[in-house]
């Protein structure tokens, strides 16, 4: 029995020795064990290959497990919820988009169980997606934005936009666009199927224009199926020289630049959170990590520091305000 | 045609050399795994093994994620014949008469029907591929919102003659899918319909989760109340393992005319290849000498179907390498996949990269091929799988469906869902209601509603847009045929029984 004593004894002095060291490694290094990154679309989506590509970066440059967990559901509510629920320890993150983590609060606040501006602090913006304002050829002769507004004066509820569903971006943009160019009388017409259905709509003359994002419209531009009329990015693209910006054509505060960007609970450790900013911009310019996104026609915009991510944010939310009260549309 | 042949050349040179074969085999098998294991599909499937792709050649990659998608078309029968588990939409149907051969004791018959029909399916499919994508990627262009919803009526129409017992049971069940399709947010208003409050409702009731539920635990609930002796599944001894001379005779015409429907509509996004197997059943009742043997166990409810099944989803890559469209969440990770390599999908890709778009078709028929040699010896050891006692049995097929439903959407909620399901199932079975019927007016309903909503928005309101556009008037046309069809023997006789032919 002895002997029994002396196992225990010295199994015990590890283990406390083991515990010892581990908390003060989890005071200066961090992460000790895998991190969980909760995405709130179902895995293939365009949120989710971003934030495979960047937790595969971090895993190597860390040397912990970045799992991705799919948690899709209620414009990003449900995702939300599970990251604001975890430990505030750096451990749960949250890779959201601009609809998810930007209008999602501002247009359903009372559907969130948190108080997002307290609760959830940005850790960096990852990639921006920039959108083409793009009309159908088939059977429609407008080449440019005068042109387009125009046309919908001179044919009041005629002019009809792609939308991704009720109160989506592309569904707010457009509207907001109609307003600013002279409450123009216009008709969404509604697709799930995403950028695909919203271009088959246009190949087949049913919808004419729509904001899309540029890399889902390149393969109907070169085919002449679709016209860009307009790109929403502060510059001109490089492959697309003659596509004005919306500011040259005077709607310089119309239209989306998607992002995706990286979450964390707010009462997250700071030291916790530089390391996590750190490692995320690593990702995000290493070479295989930039390559795989910008090959994917994203652009690579991290932010500068933490604060810089927060003041981001702020100005997204602010804009966001701005134009869900401005364009009225009824969600409940 | 000798350009053709040339072509073909050139894809066989590139499938063919030993990495690429490797890929084939791997993307087949994984496919195949997931396929038989219910909830997880190809797309996560796809998703996690997209970043693996950065690395490897471009072809050899979209060579292996293709073999994963047609991999599970394959494996997904093999639940559904075994255990009457459709993990896809695609197999609700082979559940039908598939899993009823296999009570029969014809378990093996049925699976290796299941993919003989998917070879054959697949290698025309792919040939129709090499020869035809461009005009048949027209045909997908030419349909919008009304010419969809002409489809999805006839579709719901055709749905009545699933059902192998009362027409008004069957018009019940399709009426209760499409209320059970409503759930969620409403597309054109952003309203919440039937979620109570319920934000994990908010997006809909996952297919998966009320398929497995009513099909998979209110089958075992309905098995475990039998009793006894009957409980085992094996309600007759196994005979052969092979498919009998009379039951080749039936399957291959009918594995036939599955095949031809199915490229046909699978080309079609969005609806298109779900209606595929489901209509190759609602034919092969329709052409039958007897249609009183479906349900029973007719073996071509397998065969139709399922060579249906291989040969949408081989079709439904021509939109994605021809036009840069896809038509399925599998396709759109396909495309991703393609841009990583900086390879932008679209017309071009057959002209700028002709080794790339045939060394894909041509690595798509020796994919099939290796399916048919990976699954004709397996048929053996799968069929063992029934002589487990049902006890131990059950309990494995449970709980494999609860990690299945966790992992569509990793909510434990799902899965509570699915046992509810699951008691409405056993309930259906008791009541003498099929579940085929209302799990099609399920996937049709809200892409029914979607297009209408979307075609009167279209026409400013008026339904004229139905009659204007000729696909979509054909549509409406051959859709009230098929009602006077159906109802015909009801109206000469008045007899309930009448129905039961329809």
């Amino acid at each position: 029995m002895k002997r029994t004593g002396w196992i225990i004894a010295a199994l015990s002095c590890f283990a406390l020795g083991a515990a010892a060291s581990s908390g003060s490694w989890a005071q200066d290094k961090f992460p000790v064990k895998p991190v969980k990154i909760v995405v709130p679309y179902g895995p293939g989506g365009a949120t989710d290959i971003v934030t495979r590509i960047v937790a595969e970066q971090m895993r190597q440059s860390l040397g912990q497990s970045f799992v991705v967990e799919n948690k899709p559901g209620a414009f990003g509510i449900v995702a939300i919820q599970e990251m604001t629920n975890a430990r505030p320890d750096g451990y749960t993150l949250m890779v959201g988009n601009v609809s998810t983590n930007a209008i999602t609060p501002v247009i359903v606040p009372k559907r969130l169980k948190v108080n997002y501006a307290r609760d959830v602090v940005p850790v960096t913006n990852l990639i921006d997606i920039p959108a083409f304002l793009v009309v159908a050829t088939n059977n429609f002769a407008v080449k440019d934005v005068p042109g387009l507004i125009a046309y919908a004066k001179k044919n009041p509820g005629k002019l009809r936009y792609g939308t991704v569903g009720a109160a989506s971006y592309p569904h707010y943009d457009m509207a907001f666009f109609a307003k600013r160019a002279g409450n123009l009388d216009v008709v969404p017409i509604h697709n799930k199927q995403g950028a695909s259905g919203i271009i088959n709509d246009m190949v087949t003359g049913d919808v004419q224009v729509a904001f899309l994002n540029v890399a889902s419209t390149a393969a109907q531009i070169r085919a002449g199926k679709l016209r860009p009329i307009a790109v929403v990015s502060p510059t001109r693209l490089p492959d697309h020289p003659d596509v004005p910006t919306m500011k040259e054509v005077g709607f310089g505060d119309v239209g989306t630049i998607a992002w995706n960007a990286m979450f964390a609970p707010a009462a997250t450790p700071r030291p916790v959170l530089e390391a996590l900013h750190r490692a995320a911009v690593a990702a995000l310019e290493t070479g295989a990590g930039k390559t795989a996104l910008t090959k994917q026609g994203f652009i690579i915009a991290p932010s500068k520091s933490l604060d810089d991510a927060r003041t981001w944010l702020a100005n997204e939310i602010k804009a966001w305000k701005t134009i869900t009260s401005a364009v009225k549309i009824e969600t409940e | 045609m000798e350009h053709f042949l040339a072509n073909l050349g050139t894809g066989f040179a590139v499938a063919l050399t030993p990495a690429n074969l490797g890929f084939a085999l791997t993307g087949a098998l994984i496919g195949t795994l997931i396929g038989v294991l219910p909830g997880i599909g190809p797309i996560a499937t796809i998703a996690m093994l997209l970043p693996l792709t950065f690395h490897l050649e471009p072809v050899s990659g979209l060579i292996m994620l293709a073999g994963i998608f047609y991999g599970a078309q394959y494996g997904g029968s093999t639940s559904a014949i075994l255990v009457n588990l459709p993990g896809e939409t695609s197999s609700v149907v082979t559940c039908i008469d598939g899993h009823q051969m296999a009570r029969n004791g014809r378990a093996g018959a049925a699976l290796a029907t299941a993919a003989l029909a998917s070879f054959f399916a697949g290698t025309v499919a792919t040939a129709m591929i090499a020869m035809l994508a461009p005009p048949l990627a027209l045909v997908g262009q030419s349909f919008g919102a009304p010419e969809y919803f002409a489809l999805m009526l006839l579709g719901l129409i055709a749905a009545v003659v699933l059902a192998h017992g009362s027409v008004v049971k069957a018009i019940a069940m399709i009426v209760l899918g499409l209320l059970l399709g409503l759930v969620g947010t409403d597309g054109q208003t952003a309203a919440q319909r039937f979620t109570f409050d319920f934000v994990k409702l908010s997006d809909g009731i996952e297919f998966s989760v009320l398929a497995i539920g009513v099909f998979g635990v209110g089958e075992i609930i309905a098995n475990l109340t039998r009793g006894g002796q009957s409980r085992s599944l094996l309600a007759k001894r196994i005979t052969r393992l092979m498919p009998t001379r009379d039951e080749i005779s039936l399957a291959w015409p009918a594995a036939l005319r599955g095949t031809a429907l199915g490229a046909l509509l699978g080309v079609l996004p969005g609806g298109g290849a779900t209606l595929s197997s489901f209509g190759a059943y609602v034919m092969e009742k329709k052409v039958a000498r007897d249609p009183s043997r479906f349900g029973k166990g007719a073996i071509e409810g397998v065969a139709g179907p399922e060579a249906a099944n291989n040969a949408g989803a081989q079709t439904s890559f021509i939109p994605m390498l021809t036009l840069g469209l896809p038509g399925n969440a599998v396709m759109a990770l396909m495309i991703g996949a393609m841009m990583i390599h900086g390879i932008q999908p679209g017309p071009q890709v057959m002209t700028e990269r002709p080794t790339l778009f045939w060394g894909m078709v041509a690595s798509m028929w020796i994919g099939n091929l290796m399916l048919l040699v990976i699954n004709l010896p397996l048929i053996g050891i799968w069929v063992q799988l029934l002589k487990v006692p049902y006890r131990f049995l059950y309990l494995a097929v449970l709980l494999f469906c609860a990690i299945g439903v966790y992992t569509i959407s990793n909510s434990t909620f799902a899965v509570i869902l699915a046992a509810m399901f699951g008691v409405l199932g056993y309930i259906f079975v008791r009541l003498d209601c099929e579940p085929a019927p209302m799990i099609l007016g399920f996937v049709l309903g809200p892409l029914m509603e979607d297009n209408l909503r979307r075609a009167m928005r279209i026409s400013g309101g008026d339904p004229m847009i139905f009659v204007n556009r000729p696909i979509a008037l054909g549509l409406l046309i051959a859709a009230a045929i098929l009602l006077v069809i159906v109802a015909l023997p009801s109206i000469r006789s008045g007899r309930e029984r009448a129905f039961q032919e329809g």
